[in-house]
């Protein structure tokens, strides 16, 4: 639905919707493995001071929790309803099937176990290089399992322009022309008030100021953007 | 045509009941602590369905975006938490131990032949070459791992199989664990190459078994190793020859895709094998208990531990071979 240049996966549901997946880079991924990774070391560390209370049986423990921690963590967290490890939640990633559903069993297990696949040939090199190259940055455990890391959505602040009043279009607008006006008013008040400005300059035939420019024409063009969101 | 303010004003209250039913779900204990009843199924599914409708509507009239977006992140949720697979499969171990563990792996047949051969072969030929001249087993491993596995065995040793200063049984298991799994999932994750890495592991993991049997028999401890390898290995060589094959299959996949794209051979292949994988982990966890408390026993006298061996080796192939035949 969108041919602008992005990473957008869009997948449709059984409800006929499309839903957007934004697949998480290399940099995001490699913070959130880096948190793990900590999280990880801790709990080892932990272990071994246990191991070392306990003795023999107690190193027996030991090295099933580093088998254990080694493959089955981000299993074990992956399967719950967040989809994600501890790393990744902070970074506000989470693991999906590529069709958008929550992650199968098997799925998790697949692309854990193919990390002794990425690892090689040292530090996560065909990871990297996977995730470099494709524009859905999977790495190979992805790929063969069919899962995607994606961003959670973060939400929208909600347009608000409500000390200006509504104006009437000079003109009838296509519902492109009022999506993009829409869009404007939405990220007005994230941006300088002198790009605002020149973004309504842009926009002013809208309501009719075609060639001018200035704060009067800014407010008259987010009139007409309130007019088209409904109010009258 | 409806603007958007009167487009949100009208579904407001359902979309703010699927979001407050959505939050519910996630959040049990929050809910409980707000005195919220259980969201009812049908209610969230028919919310879930008319906000799509809604999000339909709302794209396809070029709403503003901070509209579309609330309903996107809205249906996305409710999408993720009706699709949810709450069944980890535990009731289905029965049927995956009597049936779908030993048909996949007549299913695959060809395969299991196949990595059977590459990690067999380098095993007997260099096995009977170690023997013959014991000195090539430096080409494999350094001088001292030899001497450390020749006292590992020795017939003073007061376990076999383990050097003095290892403690204990359970530590071994432990270790076992480990290595053994970790081998595994490497020979199967081999297969992403193209099969080559499933290859190599094999012939690799081969190589190093035989020419230290080989070695260890050269040396005259064949008294003792054959007796401790010859029950575990009932199971690991098995687990280890059948993540081979299942990485295999997968490297065939991306080779030869058939009809498919290659990708989707790829995807097809590894999520029919990995339940090979399941067994196979399941197989090595067995294989390392009768690795550090059966076969290390020193108080057990070969005989039986050679009985132990058949037994164990005729009951895994014929597992293979006969069980699960008949459909359920």
């Amino acid at each position: 639905m969108r041919r602008v240049l992005d990473t957008v996966v869009a997948v449709e549901t059984p409800e006929g919707i499309l839903l957007e997946l934004r697949p998480a880079g290399l940099t995001a991924r490699a913070y959130a493995f880096a948190l793990d990774w900590l999280i990880r070391i801790a709990i080892m560390y932990a272990g071994v001071l246990a191991a070392a209370f306990i003795g023999g049986i107690g190193v027996a423990f030991l090295l099933i929790l580093f088998f254990a921690l080694e493959w089955f963590y981000p299993v074990a967290f992956e399967l719950t309803t967040s989809g994600a490890t501890p790393g990744k939640r902070v970074f506000g990633l989470k693991v999906v099937m590529d069709n958008g559903l929550p992650i199968t069993p098997a799925a998790s297990v697949t692309r854990n176990v193919l990390r002794a696949a990425d690892f090689l040939p040292f530090g996560y090199g065909f990871a990297i290089a996977s995730m470099l190259l494709r524009s859905d940055s999977k790495r190979l455990g992805d790929i063969a399992a069919a899962t995607l890391v994606v961003h959670e959505q973060r939400a929208i602040p909600k347009i608000m322009l409500l000390k200006i009043p509504p104006l009437a279009p000079a003109k009838p607008l296509a519902p492109e022309d009022q999506a993009v006006l829409v869009a404007f008013a939405g990220r007005a008040n994230v941006l300088t008030s002198e790009r605002v400005d020149e973004l309504a300059a842009l926009a002013a035939s809208v309501s009719g100021d075609a060639g001018r420019s200035g704060r009067e024409v800014t407010r008259r063009v987010l009139g007409v953007a309130q007019w088209v969101l409904g109010q009258r | 045509m409806m603007t958007p303010l009167q487009f949100e004003q009208l579904y407001q209250g359902d979309w703010s009941e699927l979001e407050q039913n959505l939050q519910d779900i996630l959040d049990p204990k929050h809910a409980d602590a707000l005195g919220h009843a259980p969201p009812s199924g049908d209610r969230v599914g028919m919310l879930y369905r008319r906000a799509c409708d809604h999000l339909a509507l709302a794209r396809a009239r070029s709403y503003p975006a901070y509209m579309i977006d609330r309903l996107e992140r809205m249906t996305s949720q409710a999408h993720q938490v009706i699709y949810f697979r709450r069944d980890y499969g535990i009731r289905q171990l029965g049927h995956f131990i009597s049936h779908r563990f030993p048909a996949l792996v007549r299913a695959h047949a060809v395969y299991v032949a196949i990595a059977a051969a590459t990690f067999l072969l380098p095993g007997l030929v260099l096995g009977f070459l170690v023997y013959w001249r014991p000195d090539l087993i430096l080409s494999m491993v350094s001088s001292e791992t030899a001497s450390t596995f020749e006292q590992m065995y020795s017939a003073s040793a007061e376990s076999i199989g383990r050097t003095r200063t290892a403690s204990t049984d359970w530590m071994m298991f432990g270790y076992y664990i480990r290595n053994n799994i970790s081998v595994s999932f490497q020979c199967f994750a081999g297969g992403l190459f193209a099969g080559v890495g499933s290859l190599f592991f094999l012939a690799y993991n081969g190589a190093f078994a035989g020419s230290l049997a080989g070695y260890l028999t050269a040396r005259g401890l064949s008294s003792t190793f054959f007796p401790f390898v010859s029950t575990h290995s009932a199971f690991e060589l098995t687990a280890i020859i059948l993540s081979g094959a299942a990485g295999l299959r997968i490297g065939h996949a991306i080779l030869a895709p058939r009809r498919l794209k290659r990708i989707d051979s790829l995807v097809q292949a590894s999520r029919e094998t990995i339940v090979l994988l399941y067994g196979v982990t399941a197989m090595l966890l067995v294989a390392a208990g009768v690795e550090a408390f059966w076969s290390s026993a020193r108080w057990l006298p070969p005989t039986v531990k050679y009985t132990s061996a058949w037994i164990c080796w005729a009951a895994v192939l014929s597992y293979f071979w006969f069980q699960g035949r008949r459909a359920s």
